[in-house]
């Protein structure tokens, strides 16, 4: 097991609670692994399997390893039922949801009692499909599995790959994907906010920050070749390079595009209509949000103090000053307020990799080709990088002609759509929006 | 508080694009939109091996635009893309599918005169093209300018414009929606994914290209396709385009 990373620490554990979350569970030849966050001493923790899973988990699981084209409820908790309760279906087409998914929202009245998520409308299997392929391939599919968190998932898969193959990857290759991660997460949480600016009716507001989204989205084609950053990652280096001279143009750009944003963050947190919809809304305490595993954005507003850009860092997140932002008051309003303060420090981050970015190339030399045949096929090679939604976790196994033959996602989107369910029990009918468009929640990521 | 929101306003300025009245600017189509073109050094038999999506045919000699991914891994086999400023702009390629015949499809467009309301779905895509839609609402091109509404069912709805590659599990709900929009109705299918299966073509969940499924009107390649070409394709729709950027 010497292809860990180095923030895993192995050891058995048999009881699962408290700050101690399972975060996913995965086979590798034949053995069955679990990995566990502490958030406590926030460290990772590769364990067998504990004696005692909660429900939450097996409705992951059946998720996770529902076969495609069967849609999966999301039912967790007691049964709802009696005199007045009334089953509102949601989905799958509707543009308030601009994906392929829905809910069964169970009401009584105005209230919400219960929200079931129905998830895998869009499962394309992508982990069975990819078993055979070579990991370069395999790329072009990992970066499409969902296209907004391109770079997050590409990173992702590429360090476990490199890591298996003990690539020796140059630093400048790293940190430009650094910088695309970090460029991915401005445009997310610009557009959740575009989203509940739009779900409070503030069209002029929402206009503001969407033409904000779209000049990041211009910097990704000007700088990446691509809006959405495909194509930037190949397996050993990155296909796109920024020169000092573009990096301070990059970063003159994103510094106005910060002061914008803050301007029209003033603007909106002395507006009392917009912030009576957030306050309060879908609550999701402390005990729950541990309990049921939640991840990004989610947990830290609800005061889990976990990020895997300090807690699992790779290359260039252990040279750079990272803020953990976590939010007070544990509702959509400490959400919001997390994802504001992240773009703000996403910048920050920015702006010193494009400082010290290092100049040994954007990818490896053909001379130093992968070391074959130091890895059995025993071995396996995961990864933890924090997405705009949360923590993504990929566990990749190559076999001797480094084609891959297990790979398991388990991305950020899956984990929190339970806490969301819980978050909007005995909320109002109105408030769905908002609570969703907080927690982040992407159909194309939760269906892999 | 208002008039905050009015002097910004008017400080930012006009972002919005000229386009269709003129031709689009270089930085409003990406890099990576253009698609490979043929040079005398294009090798098809290699090409068509490295292609990942069997984009490149080297019995027809020919690139099937509806598969292409932008990827340009046939860089290798010397295939080029023309990065110059007027070759980009001529490079989008929203087209009339060829089954839709011709005659009947221009009778449809004359029940429609300028405004049009879309319906769009998403039947298993990756989230970019349903971004790329969504981004068309934004003030750099402001689709309301152009009389084209989002509307949140198909019962408002002209058009259907649909996303992804079909799923299992969304087939009989794109029927059902297809059925459920009034006529005369068209359908724009908006990227690779719902043109021809993408880089999901070998998922055990995907069904066919939506033209198998429902009829398709116009078809616009791309992974994901710029908020321009979509645009672009919605005005052939709506009979909307200027004699000059239809006949490029």
């Amino acid at each position: 097991m010497s292809l860990l990373p180095k923030y895993v620490e192995q050891q058995q554990v048999d009881e699962v609670g408290g700050s101690l979350q399972l975060s996913s569970i995965f086979k590798a030849s034949g053995r069955t692994y679990t990995l566990l966050s502490d958030t406590e001493t926030n460290k990772t923790i590769l364990s067998g399997v504990p004696a005692r899973l909660g429900e939450e988990f097996g409705l992951q699981l059946k998720a996770a390893e529902a076969v495609a084209g069967s849609p999966v409820n999301l039912d967790a908790g007691t049964r709802v039922e009696g005199y007045g309760v009334f089953t509102f279906p949601y989905g799958p087409v509707s543009f308030g949801v601009p994906e392929a998914g829905g809910f069964k929202l169970i009401t009584y009245g105005e209230r919400i009692v219960k929200v079931i998520p129905c998830v895998n409308f869009k499962k394309r299997g992508i982990e069975r499909l990819l078993v055979g392929w070579r990991a370069e391939d395999a790329l072009f599919v990992i970066e499409r599995s969902a296209g907004n968190f391109s770079a997050s998932y590409s990173t992702c898969f590429a360090t476990a790959v490199e890591n298996m193959l003990q690539l020796d990857v140059p630093s400048q290759a790293k940190w430009t994907r650094a910088v695309a991660i970090e460029l991915e997460r401005i445009y997310n949480h610009l557009y959740a906010f575009s989203r509940l600016a739009e779900a409070a009716s503030q069209n002029v507001a929402t206009s503001q920050v969407s033409a904000l989204k779209e000049m990041v989205l211009r910097l990704n084609a000007r700088y990446f070749g691509h809006r959405f950053l495909f194509g930037l990652n190949r397996i050993g280096g990155v296909a796109y390079s920024i020169s000092r001279e573009q990096g301070r143009e990059l970063e003159k750009s994103i510094r106005t595009l910060t002061r914008e944003f803050s301007e029209i963050v003033d603007y909106f947190l002395s507006s009392r209509i917009f912030l009576d919809r957030l306050q309060d809304t879908a609550r999701l305490v402390k005990r729950d949000a541990q309990k049921l595993g939640a991840v990004g954005p989610v947990a830290r507003g609800s005061d889990v103090p976990w990020d895997d850009r300090l807690m699992c860092p790779i290359e260039p997140y252990d040279d750079v000053y990272v803020n953990i932002e976590t939010g007070v008051g544990e509702d959509t309003m400490a959400r919001t307020m997390v994802r504001i303060q992240e773009i703000q420090s996403s910048t920050v981050v920015i702006r010193e990799l494009l400082d010290k970015m290092p100049s040994d190339g954007a990818t490896l030399s053909s001379q130093s080709g992968p070391k074959r045949k130091r890895y059995d096929s025993d071995d396996f090679s995961l990864c933890r990088i924090e997405s705009p939604s949360g923590d993504l976790i990929q566990v990749v196994q190559l076999d001797e002609q480094s084609r891959v033959s297990n790979l398991h996602i388990r991305p950020a989107s899956l984990v929190n759509w339970l806490p969301f369910a819980k978050s909007l029990e005995n909320n109002v009918f109105t408030d769905f929006q908002f609570a969703f468009e907080s927690f982040g929640l992407y159909y194309a990521d939760s269906d892999r | 508080m208002l008039k905050v929101w009015i002097l910004r306003g008017i400080r930012k300025g006009v972002l919005t694009t000229v386009f269709p009245k003129a031709p689009p600017t270089i930085a409003e189509i990406p890099e990576r939109s253009v698609p490979p073109t043929v040079a005398e050094t294009s090798d098809w038999l290699t090409g068509a091996s490295i292609c990942p999506t069997k984009a490149i045919r080297s019995d027809s000699k020919m690139v099937d635009l509806e598969r292409c991914i932008y990827c340009r891994c046939c860089a290798e086999a010397g295939f080029t893309f023309d990065q110059a400023a007027e070759s980009r702009t001529k490079s989008l390629q929203a087209k009339l599918n060829v089954k839709s015949q011709l005659d009947e499809f221009t009778k449809r467009q004359g029940t429609i005169r300028r405004s049009l309301h879309v319906l769009m779905i998403d039947v298993g895509s990756c989230n970019a093209c349903n971004h790329e839609v969504l981004n068309l609402a934004n003030p750099y091109y402001d689709l309301t300018r152009l009389g084209i509404f989002f509307t949140n069912s198909p019962k408002h709805a002209d058009a259907l414009i649909v996303v992804g590659a079909l799923n299992k599990a969304m087939t009989d709900v794109l029927k059902r929606t297809y059925e459920s929009v009034p006529d005369p109705k068209f359908v724009i299918s908006v990227g690779a994914c719902a043109a021809s299966g993408g880089i999901f073509q070998k998922t055990e969940s995907f069904v066919s290209p939506i033209q198998d499924v429902i009829p398709v009107d116009v078809v616009i390649p791309g992974c994901p396709p710029s908020p321009i070409q979509i645009l672009e394709g919605l005005l052939l729709v709506n009979n909307r385009m200027s004699k000059e950027v239809m006949t490029r």
